[in-house]
């Protein structure tokens, strides 16, 4: 946290959210907690469809913020998570690897919406203080749950190559995770093709197998999928773990097993990494004399200068974020440009998925490995706001650009890393070889794979790169917390965030509920939460009570019973109607239910979503963030 | 030996804007060096330090030539040969 924070205040409905902002109110307040702001309880609300809070912070205006489910239109909609993430097309995404479009057991639009929300506040109040006229934030958990499936979403609406990958078409297979003959489900990462062909060869995986198995390892990110050939998982499965890690060991792949919430739990620096939340900042000592940068224009970080040093999603998905709030972000590519400026879907000459997260930036190319690369980076630094980079452990300080090499030139400076494993207790020291800080990985070491399976009947986590997105939401998050405290207290600072930190916040109901380690009561489980077919389409349901269920049990004329045969009579009885049917006849019962969407290209047809949609050679999500 | 290439977007405008080519060659190298000839500057965007670029993948009737014998991959007539920018995300 930052101690300097402490002065700086969030008031709101903590304990007694409105209901659907549970989550919201839970997340709001340890998020807060562990940027170092006073949380002050305020018990009254005005409405069930928005949560308000108020930023203070000293000698700025106050900073209204107010979230709500879906923009302001004349066709609101029930607002639970698995709405959003049905609505919005997470559901969809999540499914195309387990073959089942369902809620994915995370709190993840909440959580991502509050992130947005607490940051939108502190950057409101930073602007105020730089002479700014913006005042009060408003987002809606449809605009963060879309941002979240902007790179996917970029995909399948690009007007070049359309990606149209339905759960119903596509090859499902069971892997990955892997499961070994002693039982143990477990996942392999490595970012080369050599250590694939090596660690199959020696189970007699023929190459050309291999090859195919490294292609349907590669959709992963792009695509969420991993149709891995049978011949490879039934071939590990024959193999007890300790073999397994051992042959890793030898190919120089990496191994990890999906680990329960207790194991996590348990770990040596858990409760501290718990306590202290999903960052870490260095702040340097406070001197007033920094030349702080004069603001003109109309967002809040207008004026600031941003150098991005990037790669993939999280630390460009950071950059995009300070972007959208009018930073002007420089990002450095290397001679010749990002390689994945090529990735397909290309329109325009560039990848509409690179695209989605980069549009916004200036491009400089420079060779970062070489001395006059160093130096004109180095160079850039002394008169940025911030220095953002995503390398591996390490290279920041052999290539004489970590925090002290550019503090040295620029004390004002904020230099953010968004690493993999990054926590208060330092960079995770695992089994050689070293994991790599990938979604995946971290999925399984964190707990958070087996939230999800919890939830999904599934044996891992989910193939939607879930904690990349929210690594750089936090990112950038940390980001504008250092640069508020800069503005108030005259003071550089490091921040590290990671996707471990990320993993961090999406658990935290769970180490709450085992630890209750702060004064805040977690969201209590839906008393039902599925995804049904109708005549046409899929519907979800969330009911968040047992008062809904009855509610909804009257609308279906069902009795009450055992829950198991409840589940199959709910399943038969949305079989007779169109899920569009169902959606009004359930808004007339208050009953939560949302249209599945099944194919991204379907979001345009919500009205609700399309404030935030802009179409072009594909379809770009728009920053989520108003300000009035 | 006629070999149907199929380029992506983003190598487009080296060859025109066609999206299939035919070469002739028997090893994958050596179809890369007859594009090179026909179309000036492709083959650095391929190869690197004597092998396929480590964010290009060449694929040989579906099948990835790094898993195969990389550009020295023979070639039967009638094989189609695919480039592909990587994707990758984390």
């Amino acid at each position: 946290m930052i101690k300097s924070l402490k002065d700086c205040t969030v008031s709101g409905p903590f304990r007694t959210p409105p209901s659907p902002f549970a989550a919201v109110g839970f997340s709001l307040n340890y998020q807060s907690g562990r940027l170092g702001l006073k949380v002050v309880e305020a018990d009254d609300y005005a409405d069930q469809g928005t949560f308000s809070f108020v930023f203070r912070a000293p000698q700025a205006r106050l900073v209204n913020c107010v979230i709500t489910g879906w923009s302001d239109c004349d066709q609101p909609g029930a607002i639970t998570e698995s709405m959003m993430q049905a609505a919005c097309g997470l559901m969809s995404v999540h499914g195309r690897s387990t073959g089942a479009i369902q809620p994915f057991g995370l709190q993840y639009v909440s959580t991502v919406t509050t992130a947005l929300a607490l940051q939108g506040g502190m950057a409101v109040a930073l602007g105020n203080l730089r002479g700014l006229a913006v005042s009060d934030s408003h987002i809606s958990m449809a605009a963060a749950a879309l941002l979240s499936t902007s790179q996917y979403i970029a995909d399948a609406t690009s007007t070049s190559s359309s990606e149209n990958l339905s759960s119903a078409d596509a090859d499902h297979s069971p892997a990955p995770p892997f499961i070994s003959a002693d039982g143990i489900v477990f996942e392999l990462e490595t970012l080369n093709p050599d250590p694939w062909l090596r660690f199959w060869t020696q189970l007699d995986i023929s190459r050309t197998l291999a090859g195919k198995g490294w292609t349907a390892f590669l959709l992963r990110y792009a695509k969420a999928i991993a149709p891995i050939p049978g011949e490879l998982t039934r071939a590990v499965s024959k193999l007890g773990y300790a073999d397994i890690s051992r042959l890793c060991a030898d190919a120089g792949m990496a191994i990890c097993r999906v680990r329960t919430l207790d194991e996590r739990m348990d770990d040596e620096h858990f409760k501290s990494n718990w306590l202290k939340g999903p960052w870490v900042f260095d702040c340097a000592v406070p001197q007033p004399e920094l030349p702080l940068t004069s603001a003109s224009g109309l967002l809040p970080l207008s004026g600031l200068t941003v150098i991005e040093s990037c790669r993939r999603i999280q630390g460009p998905l950071a950059g995009h974020l300070l972007a959208l709030l009018g930073a002007r972000v420089i990002r450095i590519e290397p001679p010749g440009g990002d390689p994945l400026r090529g990735m397909p879907p290309v329109s325009e000459g560039c990848s509409v998925r690179f695209d989605a997260l980069n549009r916004l930036k200036v491009i400089r190319e420079i060779d970062i490995k070489s001395p006059c690369g160093q130096e004109e980076i180095t160079e850039m630094a002394r008169h940025a706001d911030v220095f953002l980079h995503n390398w591996a452990p390490g290279k920041a300080l052999e290539l004489d650009l970590d925090y002290a090499d550019l503090s040295r030139v620029n004390p004002a400076l904020i230099y953010a890393h968004a690493s993999g494993w990054f926590t208060d207790g330092g960079e995770i020291s695992l089994r050689s070889p070293s994991l790599p800080g990938t979604d995946f990985m971290v999925q399984a070491y964190s707990g958070v794979a087996q939230k999800i399976s919890r939830t999904c009947g599934t044996q891992g986590g989910t193939l939607f790169t879930a904690l990349d997105v929210l690594g750089g939401v936090i990112a950038a998050q940390g980001i504008t917390a250092a640069l508020l405290n800069r503005q108030l207290n005259c003071a550089g600072a490091k921040v590290t965030s990671s996707l471990l930190g990320a993993a961090i916040l999406l658990c935290s109901d769970d180490f709450q509920n085992r630890h209750d380690f702060f004064d805040c009561v977690p969201p209590a489980q839906s008393v039902l939460n599925r995804v049904f077919e109708t005549g046409k389409g899929k519907i979800a349901i969330e009911c968040l009570d047992d008062d809904t269920l009855l509610r909804l049990m009257q609308t279906l004329d069902l009795s009450a019973g055992d829950k198991s045969e409840l589940w199959q009579r709910l399943g038969r009885s949305f079989l007779g109607k169109t899920a569009a049917e169902w959606l009004v006849v359930l808004q007339q019962a208050a009953v939560p239910a949302a249209i599945v969407i099944e194919d991204l290209n379907d979001l345009h047809g919500d009205p609700r979503l399309k404030p935030y949609l802009e179409i072009g050679s594909y379809t770009r999500v728009t920053s989520p963030w108003r300000f009035q | 030996m006629s070999i149907t290439v199929i380029i992506p977007t983003i190598l487009r405008p080296l060859t025109h804007q066609q999206k299939h080519i035919d070469m002739e060659g028997s090893r994958v190298s050596e179809i890369i060096d007859h594009m090179d000839q026909q179309y000036p500057g492709i083959k650095e965007k391929l190869v690197a330090n004597g092998n396929a670029h480590r964010f290009i993948n060449i694929y040989v009737n579906d099948n990835d030539i790094r898993f195969q014998d990389g550009l020295a991959t023979s070639l039967r007539d009638g094989d189609v040969l695919t480039i592909l920018p990587a994707v990758a995300g984390g």
